[in-house]
This record gives C-alpha cells, structure tokens and sequence, in this order.
C-alpha cells in the first residue's frame, strides 16, 4: 500500500513538471459566469484549462478573460455551493457559462458533533438558530444570542453587571452538585468555561455567579448556533452531554471579492426598575413611631433633621452609563484558501458607579485546499477582557456590598462628616455605600486564546480522514486595594491583593467519516478518538499596612511582612474518549441513527473510570410516503424518536481520593501554625452520573413550509447522581460526594415560524414555548436535604422525593395577630400586629414542623414570540417574551420584615401600611417585635411569584438606498432593550437570579439589569 | 474495503500511542497530600495534632466569642444589641431559641472535627516510624486529651451526644447513654493524666499537661456534681505546686501577661489579618464612638474596629459588686467619645466588659489576647464549692475563697456568717465576680439551680426546664436519623 501512495505522488510531481514546461501558444478567450436558475452573475468564480496550470477568478462582476494554448482545450468552473463544470472550448473564445447550484449543499447543513447533517436528515432534537434567528440588541455574549429563542433552553441572567454571568440550562437540571451547564463547543473544540479568578480579593464582596466565561468571544463572528437537546444529538459528548451541547460555529471566509463590514452603535443605560425605599421623612416618622410602641430602646430615636438625608441608592447609580461596540471584518480569498478575520471593541460601563466591562478582541478563520482531497484549516480566537468590579454580593455587616449597604443605609444620614470622612452610621458595621462603591477597587486582565487547526483528507469514494488539534489558554490577573477611605482600609492601613491564574487545557483528535449512497440507502458514519487534558493553576498574595495608598497593588512588599500572605494551588484532571455514529438513511424516507461514546475521566474511582454513552433514534419522513402526496397543504412531515444515554462529570477534582489539604490554623508557642486535616470522606467508586432521555419530536411544514415548526417531548432520567450526600455529622465531616438518587425532567417544546405576509411588506412571527416539570425521584434512602442560604436566612428550600429540586420551604402567613384573637390558640410568644403563622400539624407552636413547600425555582412555562416586519428597507424587530408559575426569595424583603436590628432602612410599602392599633392590617405586621417566633424569614410572604412579560427588544432598522460609490450597503438602527415588564415581584428584577446558575431563585442585593437604548450602523464595503 | 480499514487502525494506532492510556487519566495530585505516606511520619502526626488544637480551641473569626457568647447572654452577667447578630441574640436573650438558631453549630462542628482528628491520629500512631516510643506516648496522650475536652464541651452544652471513637464507626450513630459519655470523658482525662507532661514542660505553649487534665477533671466532676472527686481533683491541681493567682487581677487578661502561672488551659489567640486563631471580644465592647477610657488613659487606635454589635452589661451585675472590688474597674462605666464628650453607660444596661483589654497590635477586628478555659482561681472555687457541698462551710473552703477576694481587694469572708446555702450562694456571687465573660457563667447558675428560675425572675417567661441543654442544630438532625431531638424541642 505505501509503494502506491509513493509512486503517485511521483507520477503527479512529473506531471506538474510537464506542465510547467510546456510550451504555450496563446490565445485570448473571455466571459461570463452566472446561476442557471436565478441569471445572478457569480464574482470569483474559478476557471481553469484542464491540465494546465491556468487559471483566474471572474472580476466584481462576473466576467473573466484568459490567454489559453489553444481553442480547443476544456476548462473547468467551479463555484462554491455549485455544480462544478467542464466545458470544451470548440473553437469558441467568448462563452456564457451557467452553472447550476449544488441542491444538496442548499440544503440546510446543521453542525453536530464531529460532523454536519443535513437538516431534514436529523434524527434527534437539534434547535439551529442562524444568525437571522439571534436577538437583536447590545449584546456582549454569545449565550445572549440565544436568549428566548430555543425552545427547552432557559437562559438566566445572574447579574445586572457588564460582562455579568448568564446561566443556560437545557432541558431543566439534573444535578444537586455537579453543574447544570451545557457543554460549549466553538468550532469543533469543546471549551472550559470554569472561572479562573473570581471577582475580587481580600475585603472584597464578590457576586456570587462569576462573569460570563463566554466574554472572551466576540458574538458578531458567530454564524450559526446549533443547540443539541435529545440523546441521540449529544451522546457523541458522552461524559459532557448530559446537560446538552451549544455548538459554536464562527463566520469561514467566502471566495470572491474582499468584503469589508463594520458595524458601530452607542447607547445609553438606566435603571429599569427601581425599587421603593423609605426616603429621609419617611424614615424618621416610622422608626420613631415603632420606638413609641415598644419596638426600640430611646437611643434609637431619630433626631430631627438636619439635612436632607441621602438617596444612597441613587448616589450609587449612574444615570445614563454608556456603553459602545465596533465591529471590522473582512472575508475574501480564492478557490483554493478563504479567510475571515475581525476586529472587535466592545465597552460597557456599569449601572452602578465603578464597574465596567471591556473586550479587544480578533478571530482569524482560514482554510486552505492543498489539493482536491486534502484541505488544512486554522480557527483561532484571541481576546483581552478587562473587568471592573464594585464590590456586590451576598454578604453583610462589615463584608456588605454596595446595593446592601445602600438599602440598608439610614436615608437620614449625609454623605460626608465633619472630619472630611464618609459618615457612618452608628447603628449597623456596613460601612457607607459610597466608601465601599469607592474605596474599594477591584480590576482584573483576562487574556483568552483558544483555536483549532485541522487536516482533512478525502480518499477512495466516501472516505474522509480528519485530523483536529486545539488549545485554549485563559490568564487572568485580579487586582484589589481597598483604601483608607474605608473601614477595613483604615483599620488595616491599606489591603492589597493580587491573585493570578491560569485555566489550559489542550485537544487532540483523530475521526474518520464515510459518507455514501448506495443505490435507495445512503450511510454517514464517523468513528474517532480524543483525548482533552485541563491544567489549572493559580497563585495569591496579599499585605496589608501600606505607609500610602498610592502604590495600590503595584508593590505589594510595601505592605507589612507580617500581613502577608500566600496561597497556591495547582490541578490537573483529563478526558480519554472513544466515539462513534451511524446514520443511515432508505428511500430517504426512514433515517435511522445510533452513536456511542467510551469516555474516560480522571475525576471518577479507579474502578470507573469509563463510562459508556449509546443512542439510537429513528425518523420517518412522512411527506415522502406516496400517500401523503396528494395533500398539498403539508410541505413536509416528519417524525423523530429517540433513546440514548449520556453523562456528567462536573465535579471538582480529587473527590475519589483521600487526601490532606491545609487546616485550621492554631496558635502555639505564641505563633500562627496551619494544621493538615483529612479532606474528605473517600469515595473511591465515584462514578458517572447519567441519564437516559427519551425524545419524541415532529417537525413539519405547511403551505409551502410558510408556517414551520417544531415540537418535542422528551423525559430525562438522572440517575447516579453526584451528590455531596449529608453525611452525619458527628463524622466531622458534612458532606460526601456519592452517586445516589435519581432526578426527573419532563417536557414539551414548540417553536413554530411563520411568514405572515410576503412580498413588499414582509412579516414574520415566530413563537416559542416550553414547559418543564422537574421532579426528585430518589434520594438514595436519606429523607430530604434542605439547603441553601443567603445572609442570615439559611435552610431555604428542600430536596425531596416528589418534588422539584431546591423547592422553597417555609412557613405560611395568614394573616396578622388582632387584639381581640384567641391568644390561648397558641403557646408561642406572640402579641398583636404579629405575624400569624400556620400552625400546620395543629399543636399550637409554630416551629420547624410546620414548614410546608411554599414554591419552586423551576417554571411552569417560558414563551417568547419574536415579530419582524420589513417594508421597503425599514425593518421592526419586537421580542417580547416571559416566564410563567416560577418564583424566587426575596432576600431584601426577609430583611424588611425580620430586620437583625430596628435602625435600617427598608422596603417601603410594608413599613407605610403597617399594623397599629389605628390601623388594624390584616396584611403587614407592626415591626415592634420583629424577630421574636424565631426565624422565619422564609415564608409565603418572601418567597414571591416571579413570573413576568417583558418586552424585551424593539428595533427599528432602514437599509439606505446606496447604488454607487465604495459603499455596497448601509443599514442605520435604534433600539430598545429591557423596555417594559410586568410582574408581581417586588424586587428590582423577576428575571435575575443573583444566586448563581438557573434552578435555585434567590434575589439579595441583586445587581440590576439596565435598559439600554442604542443607535447603531453597519456598512459593507 | 482494505484499504480505509487499514488507515482506520492506523490512525488510531497512532492517537492510541500519544497518550498512553493508563497514564492519562491517572489523578495526579498537587498542592494535596496523601495520607498514607504524610500520616505516617512524625510531621504529618504533628500536623494533624496542630489541626485539633486549633478546632478545639475554635478560635476561627467570631468562633472566638459565639463561643461564649450563648454561655453569657442566656444569663444575668450580659445581653447583646445592635447589628446583625441582634435577631439571633434576641432568641438566646429572650429563651426562645430552637434548633434552627446561630451559633448551635458553631458549638457542635469544631468539636466534632476535633475528635475526628484525635480519632484518626491515635489509628496511625503505631504506623508513625521515626518517633520514639516516649514520643508516641505523649502524642496519644494529647490526642486524647483533646477528644475527651471535645466531648466535655459538648455534653455540657447539648446533654448526650453520639460517642465516636474510632473513625472506622458506622457514619450514622446515635447518642450515647449519659452514663457512656460521662465515663468515656472522666476515664479518659485519667488514663492520660500520667503521659502528659508536667505544666511548663510542654513542647509549646498552648498544649496540654497535667494540669490541664486534671483541672478538666475537677470541672468535670463539679458540673456533674460529684463533690468528692471533684475536691479531690481541684486539690490535685493545687499540688502540682505549679499554679498561683497573678498579683493583679486588671493585668492578667492583658496579651502582655500571658504565659502566667493563673492560665491552666488556654484557647490560644494570635492578632493576624486572617482572623485564623482571633480574639474578637473588643470589636462588640466598644461604646459607640469609642475615643478614649478616661481612668486608663485608653486611647482607640485606628488600626482598630469597633462593630455596632454590642455586648452590654446588665446594671444587675455590675450593681451587685462590693465595694472597691477591682475586678469591676474592667467593667467601663464611662468613656470620652470621638467628639471629645464625656458618656456615662451607668445604669442603662449599658456598661462594658473590657477584660479582654485591647491588644495594641490588633489588626482590625483581631486581638491577641488569650482566652482562659481554666484558670487557678476557677479552681480554687471549684474546691471551696465542692468542700462546701460535701461538708458545709469549713476553714479550707472559706479560706480557698477568700485567697481570690484577697487579689480584688476585697475583706476576707468570715466563716461564722455562712451556712451551707448561703456560702453556696455567695459561691454563686463570688464565681460571677470572678469569672464574668470567660464561658462560665450558665454552667454555674445550671448546677446551683439558677439557671431557669433566674431567667423567669429576669422575665424571660419563656424559660423551661428544658432550656438547660441546647437542641442539636437542625442540620445536624438532618444528616443523621438515628439521632433524637432533645426533649423540648
């Protein structure tokens, strides 16, 4: 076999040189090359003589001319996305060349893992949006593409703040402990997205959902976004699939002429929703009021006063934070090589003052064909990420965040004291909005790159061998200082800190695919190998007692020697695969698709390593069934059924093993000494978690695919779960990760397009609408876990057999205590103008017992309907979509109605119409003894609905009318984001989930989402 | 059909070899340690050792007052107000905490990591190959001190608790028998007695003697109140020749004095940044814009911080101490504010406990001071009680009390004046003088009876018998079903 490859590649280097050594008669030829269909002039189409090296590209316009041997040669014309073409010259010199386009690359290709199918040959359930089908708007990251325009993809924005984590969760949560999200895979390499450095460093409150690890990609180069939802689509990801896969493919280059598109817009942000706290007046009157019912000792009177108070909220804010984007590409080549190259600026200042997100960012794709068999390929991507953080997040007292510290913050009090310092209450350890919105800095540099590069070899009839290599490198580098102006800063002298990371992992991959048709069957197959290894590394260090706050953290051994300190950390874990698939296809009318995936991780016991990941699906193209012919009114039919099984390994590393990690630290001999202590409780038959999903979808289309759609329904069983297991604890130990109990998922999709009108005025509809019933259907024997915590509101919700994961548990107002009730009803401790609890098994004391399920994080539906109007070059694009039978608790309103103390400010409306004897509410309680039942913070009352409708984008775009000059084309827009909401909730925003990821709603200090109002261009060239 | 097939084995002969399969996914661990190879050497044992000093001195941020904190605000010596920690205050003030309430877990975790540790150190003890017999000894002999103090800590705050003395028991594990957990603890204390070494022979300061183990005895056996041994125990102390009460009472808490011959067991505090092993008591003492203590010339230093969490007197104590007693002049009655005015606290229920006086290099909320488990003068009372229940009041247990009311500056008591009860209560009085803000107080009033009549008497209506032990955190009872619910709870 390898004489024969040898004595080709010999024979085709003589004929090369034959060529180049023939002598050439010439004669000048010249023409035109266009669609056969459509009449379309095609520029940069390919002509050659066959047999000689000859050879150009058709002009601007389509035509071409060349000097040939002679008129009788034969030349070849190919054309991407055509029929190529032979064409003997027979004495002709000028020549109309029409070539047909190639019908099965028009049709749809939809990308899957390793490997593309075409759409109406897909078997599993695949939502694949173009980037027609993308939200419009300022959008910073690609998962914001997708926002409410895939059906059974819930999309949770966890922070208002630029650059601010989003949670995507497909097809509901399976998992307690390991994670909930999607794999992401950018153009064949499967990306890492686990956060280097989170946020901020010493004395610095930090958010509890990171930034958005999909920063580093500039959304403008992506081309299309494939969702993979059943079994069938993302067992081929085995061990990574389970929570479904976003395939990420970025713009490829075009031959033909350069094309040059920049795209700019600006806008401004504002708060979209405010919320209502007591103002100066309002303050002084109500506590005073509560101190004359008892409720506060005299020394908590507030004065008279003085001054106007302080809008600490509204200091906080900025009014009109600018944000602004550009965008520069270029595509072009030849035949043979295309690229497509961008330039990306993107920058966004925060809502709140002292944070802002900035990205630099390039992309490079460039493919070239080295011969008609073989072909190479770079993908690569590099970015600079540049984030401001304010310290924001869930936490209290002295470690307050700004949005705590300016709800709570007394509106009585002035910015300033007299000694030129922030002022401080003398009521609460929060130090002042503004010293902490101010004092304390934190930045962080972030470098991504992350690329492939590929060969692919096409051999004997069918045959593709494909060699993939990849990288992805993220450095990241936070600095903080908190300074003088600070509590803390004080205190300390300065607190300086710099944490430094690195996340890399490298890919390699090997994959064969056959792709043939014989006769009435046609097989696809590919089988392959990869092997992906994660090395993590970080490094800290912090000083404090700086002689001045004017170095920061740019000379940390200015600081103290004894306040040093340092920490390092280093960890390395990797994936070892095996995978295969089928699709055959009969009479292309049955389809049918099996894959499979051997995976290996180093996560799981020596025993288990390997997990193993089948699918099979089935689909039967109705339309095509002679019977089916005669109706007209359906355009195409097909139904789709799938089985199969994937897996989760997102746990941290090192869960198997038993190992030492640093301690508590004691003091002996006068002196800090760290101690060693076990790490865990080994399991060392840690194993996969899996789940097997069952899929039935139908995908149809009527008169003349004008309205098509989709629908799904699909149940998932997580079974094996990774779960930190409570272990008791007397072990010393609270937890152990074990595979146990078992998780329910269950739901329909429907998305449904529609061309309402064509022709002049175009419009379209499209409409998406998911349900999803989530359901805990084991534990593994242990009754219930209840779990979660925000401040000093813990065991918020409860994991139990028959209900949704993480379900809020807690007790039921109903109603408050009057001054003629029955007081001998109860022997708890409670007087009138209390809350009056449930007593729910009746025993007259209202404690831990008496907790019921007051509601849950998982939705009972999400809809979207996107509409799009085109008129003569304007166009109107309105999102509008909403979340229906979910709900989320409220932290801030735990900290209204049970406050740790009287002196701080609240949430007005119940503080306003609270009970007293004059006003006897049935509703709001009278404040005086707020906390005397014990903790109750989580209720019926705080944990609120959060369904809502929002109109989320309005766009208005005009193509002006350029016919001459360099300019091929120009579109101006405005738009509107976060435009209107309506909902019950009563914090700033239902669709934030401040607590990190999509199925556990908890809303404290949440950092809100802005409106933003843009006006934007794009220019081609 | 040869030809792919043999490219197909090709190619994955060739991805098979780069990466050597066995290898790939081998975890291979960084900044970790293995145990089998780090337990058996004698640092790996010493820093295991480290690690239970350090949970069972659960000094860890606020660990160091939550501590005390339930010990105290549950009694007539102080009460807390202000910032956060109010809410859960409020319940331990007002005896309307349950299991769901702060702080319970703070007092259960640490123990239980303690003995955790004790347990599986005193498992690879005999594996440890360059320590010597004697050394091994002395190590097994701590470890085991510490398990047994663990346990003493958490029958005295939740009553009955699971006994786990092996790391290889069944995970989940009921209570033991009040009888198990008071003989594991007494038998343990003096198996050890003997191997420990004599006090100021340890290898550090901050680790256990004799002393200690036999001064937990006498506590032991006073709180259980089995007056004989614990007099005989208490009278053991007093024979090492070691301990005697430090000449000035103001002094003794101060970070400079430690190390003095009063400390019988400490729980050890160091002022750093990390708050790993801090004393935070000052933080919740401070009056309210803090400047100075006009008697001492205390001036408030910026490197410290004072939280609007404050623990307050009440006038009920600090007005029951006799005249000229000096122990009450670290009660701060009255201090100059930042704006330069002077600001009574008298007769508020306001005044403060300055006895763990700041630490001149605090570092923010972290003082060095240490705080005493056990000192002498616990002891000398310890006896003079026990004496008195035995025998009613007699020479040595008059005597034993008046040496502590001779270093306050008080006149000595006279025997004459007291019978059995009235010396118990004056015991009672002189204990709360004494010992106020150490941990000690809800013990006390628990065994002379006080402790839930003295709640009612204060108001707090709310006050059962059931109240003397805590419940068992919920989260505790969540993770184990094999464990009960305190009665009343």
């Amino acid at each position: 076999m390898k004489t024969i490859v040898k004595i080709r590649v010999v024979v085709s280097t003589v004929l090369l040189l034959m060529c180049i050594n023939e002598v050439l008669a010439q004669v000048r030829i010249s023409g035109s090359v266009a669609n056969e269909l459509s009449g379309e002039m095609l520029p940069g189409a390919s002509v050659k003589v066959v047999g000689a090296t000859i050879g150009v590209s058709t002009d601007e316009k389509g035509y071409f001319s060349l000097q040939v041997p002679n008129l009788q040669v034969s030349l070849s014309i190919s054309y991407m996305g055509y029929l190529p073409r032979e064409i003997k010259l027979n004495n002709r010199s000028t020549l109309k060349i029409l070539l047909t386009p190639d019908a099965s690359q028009l049709e749809e290709i939809v990308v899957v893992g390793y490997g593309t199918v075409k759409k109406g040959d897909i078997t599993g359930s695949v939502t694949a949006l173009k980037r027609a089908d993308f939200n419009e708007g300022p959008i910073a990251s690609a998962d914001q593409l997708f926002f409410g325009k895939a059906p059974g993809v819930q999309v949770v924005q966890n922070s208002g703040e630029p650059g601010g984590g989003f949670s995507v969760n497909i097809r509901g949560a399976g998992s307690i402990n390991a994670g909930n999200s999607p794999l992401y895979v950018v153009d064949g390499l499967p990306l890492d997205n686990s956060t280097v450095v989170s946020g901020g460093g010493e004395n610095f409150t930090n958010s509890r959902a990171p930034r958005n690890p999909l920063n580093t990609i500039n959304p403008a180069d992506i081309e299309s976004i494939e969702i993979l939802k059943d079994a069938s689509a993302t067992a081929i990801y085995g061990s990574r699939g389970a929570n479904g896969v976003v395939m990420i493919t970025t713009k490829k280059g075009k031959a033909g002429r350069l094309s040059i598109t920049y795209d700019a817009y600006g806008g401004i942000q504002q708060v979209a929703n405010n919320i209502k706290l007591l103002n100066a007046g309002e303050y002084q009157l109500v506590m005073n009021d509560i101190i004359d019912a008892g409720g506060g000792s005299e020394n908590d009177r507030v004065a008279t006063l003085t001054n106007d108070g302080t809008n600490w909220l509204g200091s906080v804010f900025r009014k009109n934070a600018p944000t602004h984007n550009h965008n520069l590409s270029f595509s072009g080549g030849n035949e043979n090589t295309q690229f497509n190259t961008s330039f990306n600026y993107y920058s966004q200042d925060g809502l709140i003052i002292n944070s802002a997100f900035k990205r630099y960012s390039a992309r490079l794709n460039l493919e070239h064909r080295v011969k008609e068999n073989f072909k190479l390929g770079v993908n690569i991507n590099t970015s600079y990420t540049k984030d401001d953080f304010v310290p924001n997040g869930f936490d209290l007292n002295e470690r307050a965040g700004v949005i705590y510290a300016a709800i709570n913050y007394d509106p009585t009090l002035p910015v300033w004291a007299d000694n030129g310092r922030y002022f401080l209450s003398p009521n609460m350890n929060i130090d002042n909005p503004l010293a902490i919105a101010n004092g304390k800095d934190a930045f962080s540099n972030s470098y991504r790159t992350f690329g492939t590069a590929y060969a692919e070899y096409n051999f004997l009839n069918g045959f593709k061998a494909k060699i993939n290599v990849g990288g992805d490198i993220v450095s990241q580098r936070t600095d903080t200082y908190v300074d003088r102006s600070t509590i803390d800063g004080l205190a300390a002298g300065g607190i300086g800190s710099i944490e430094q990371g690195k996340n890399s992992n490298y890919l390699g991959e090997a994959t064969l695919s056959y792709n043939r048709s014989f006769a009435e069957h046609q097989i696809n197959a590919v089988v392959g190998m990869t092997g992906q290894k994660f090395i993590d590394d970080n490094f800290f260090a912090s000083a404090r007692g700086f002689a001045s706050d004017a170095t920061g953290t740019n000379n940390l051994n200015l600081g103290d020697p004894l306040t040093r300190q340092t920490t390092s950390n280093k960890g390395i874990n990797s994936l070892l695969s095996y995978l295969a698939r089928i699709n055959y296809s009969y009479k292309d009318k049955y389809l049918f698709t099996t894959a499979f995936r051997a995976d290996g991780s180093s996560r799981f016991g020596e025993n288990n390593r390997f997990g193993y990941f089948p699918s099979f699906a089935l689909g039967w193209k109705i339309k095509e069934e002679d019977f089916m012919k005669s109706i007209n009114s359906i355009s195409s039919l097909k139904l789709r059924t799938s089985w199969g099984r994937t897996g989760n390994q997102e746990i941290g590393n090192y869960q198997s093993l038993s190992t030492l990690s640093s301690g508590w630290t004691a003091v002996l001999d006068g002196a800090q000494v760290i101690g060693i202590a076990p790490s865990r409780i080994p399991n060392p038959n840690l194993k996969w978690e899996s789940s097997e999903q069952v899929n039935i979808g139908i995908d149809f289309g009527l008169f003349k695919d004008r309205i098509s759609g989709t629908i799904d329904w699909y149940k998932k069983d997580t079974k094996d779960m990774l779960l930190n297991l409570p272990v008791p604890r007397s072990s010393g130990f609270s937890t152990m990760m074990t595979n146990v109990g078992s998780v329910q998922n269950s739901g329909l999709e429907f998305g449904i397009t529609s061309s309402n009108l064509v022709g002049a005025f175009q419009w379209t509809t499209t409409a998406m609408f998911t349900t999803l019933r989530n359901k805990v259907k084991s534990l593994g024997g242990i009754p219930n876990i209840i779990t979660g915590s925000a401040g000093s509101t813990s065991q918020v919700a409860i994991i139990q057999e028959g209900e949704p994961l993480n379900s809020f548990y807690g007790y039921q107002i109903v109603g408050i205590w009057q001054e003629n009730d029955d007081f001998s009803s109860t022997v708890d401790n409670v007087r009138a103008g209390d809350f009056k609890y449930l007593d729910v098994n009746g025993d007259k004391t209202v404690n831990a017992a008496d907790r019921v399920i007051i509601g849950k994080s998982f939705p009972d539906f999400t809809y979207s309907l996107t509409n799009n109007f085109q008129y003569k070059g304007f166009g109107l694009y309105i999102f509008i979509e909403g979340v229906q039978g979910v709900s989320m608790l409220n932290n801030n309103l735990v900290d209204t109605y049970f406050p740790p103390n009287l002196r701080r400010n609240r949430l007005a409306e119940p503080l306003l119409n609270r009970w007293t004897p004059q006003n006897p509410s049935n509703v709001y309680p009278s404040f005086v003894t707020p906390n005397t039942q014990g903790q109750k913070g989580v209720n019926n009352y705080t944990v609120e609905d959060a369904s809502y409708i929002r109109l989320n984008t309005v766009r208005i775009s005009y193509n002006l009318p350029i016919k001459s000059g360099p300019i091929a084309g120009a579109t101006v827009y405005v738009s509107g984001q976060n435009l209107y909401t309506i909902t019950d909730y009563t914090g700033f925003d239902p669709a934030l989930n401040p607590n990190g990821g999509a199925n556990f709603r908890m809303d404290w200090n949440a950092y809100p989402a802005p409106r933003t109002y843009l006006f934007g261009a794009t220019l081609n060239f | 059909m040869k030809k792919p097939i043999f490219i197909a084995s090709l190619l994955f002969i060739i991805m098979g070899s780069l990466p050597g399969c066995k290898d790939f996914l081998k975890e291979e661990v960084f900044s970790q340690l293995a145990p089998e190879n780090f337990l058996n050497t004698k640092e790996g044992l010493a820093s295991l050792l480290t690690d239970t000093y350090a949970r069972t001195a659960n000094m860890n941020s606020n660990n160091s007052i939550y501590v005390i904190a339930p010990q105290e605000w549950t009694t007539d010596i102080l009460f807390q107000s202000g910032d956060n920690v109010e809410r859960d205050a409020r319940n331990y003030i007002e005896f309307t905490w349950d299991p769901t309430v702060d702080f319970l877990v703070t007092n259960w975790d640490p123990p239980y990591q303690a003995i955790r540790d004790a347990n599986i150190g005193l498992e690879n003890i005999a594996n440890v190959t360059n320590m010597s017999e004697e050394e091994k000894a002395v190590s097994a002999a701590e470890f085991r001190f510490l398990r047994a103090i663990n346990y003493y800590k958490l029958y005295f705050f939740f009553g009955s608790v699971p006994l786990r003395t092996s790391s290889q028991q069944e995970l989940q594990l009921a209570k033991a028998s009040d009888e198990e957990i008071r003989s594991f603890i007494s038998s343990e204390l003096i198996a050890v007695v003997n191997d420990l070494p004599n006090p100021g022979d340890e290898v550090q300061y901050g680790r256990a003697n004799k002393g200690a183990a036999l001064a937990y005895l006498a506590k032991f056996y006073l709180n259980i109140k089995d007056w004989e041994q614990s007099a005989s125990y208490a009278q053991q102390v007093m024979a090492l020749n070691h301990y005697q009460l430090f000449a000035n009472y103001e002094d003794l808490f101060k970070v400079e004095n430690e190390r003095n011959p009063e400390y019988i067991f400490v729980r050890p505090a160091f002022a750093s940044s990390n708050r790993a092993s801090a004393n935070s008591w000052m933080n919740v003492s401070f009056p309210d814009n803090f400047q100075q203590d006009p008697r001492t010339g205390l001036a408030f230093a910026n490197t410290w911080l004072n939280w609007p969490n404050e623990f307050r007197i009440l006038d009920g104590f600090y007005n029951s101490f006799e005249e000229g007693d000096k122990r009450r002049n670290l009660l701060i009655g009255e201090y100059v504010d930042k704006s330069g005015q002077l600001i009574s606290l008298l007769n508020n229920n306001n005044t403060r406990c300055f006895k763990y006086w700041p630490d001149p290099n605090a570092q923010g909320a972290s003082h060095g001071n240490d705080i005493p488990d056990i000192r002498y003068a616990d002891i000398l009372l310890c006896r003079a009680e026990a004496l008195n229940e035995l025998t009613g009041p007699n020479n040595e247990s008059i005597s034993l009390i008046n040496q502590v009311r001779a270093r306050a500056g008080l006149a000595a008591l006279r025997q004459g004046n007291f019978d059995q009860q009235s010396l118990r209560e004056q015991i009672l009085r002189e204990r709360g003088w004494e010992l106020y803000a150490e941990g000690h107080r809800r013990m006390d009033l628990i065994r002379m009876g006080q402790f839930i009549s003295g709640a009612q008497a204060r108001g707090k209506s709310n006050a059962k018998d059931f109240h003397v032990h805590f419940p068992i955190p919920q989260v505790v009872m969540d993770s184990d079903p094999k464990l009960v619910q305190n009665e009343g709870y």
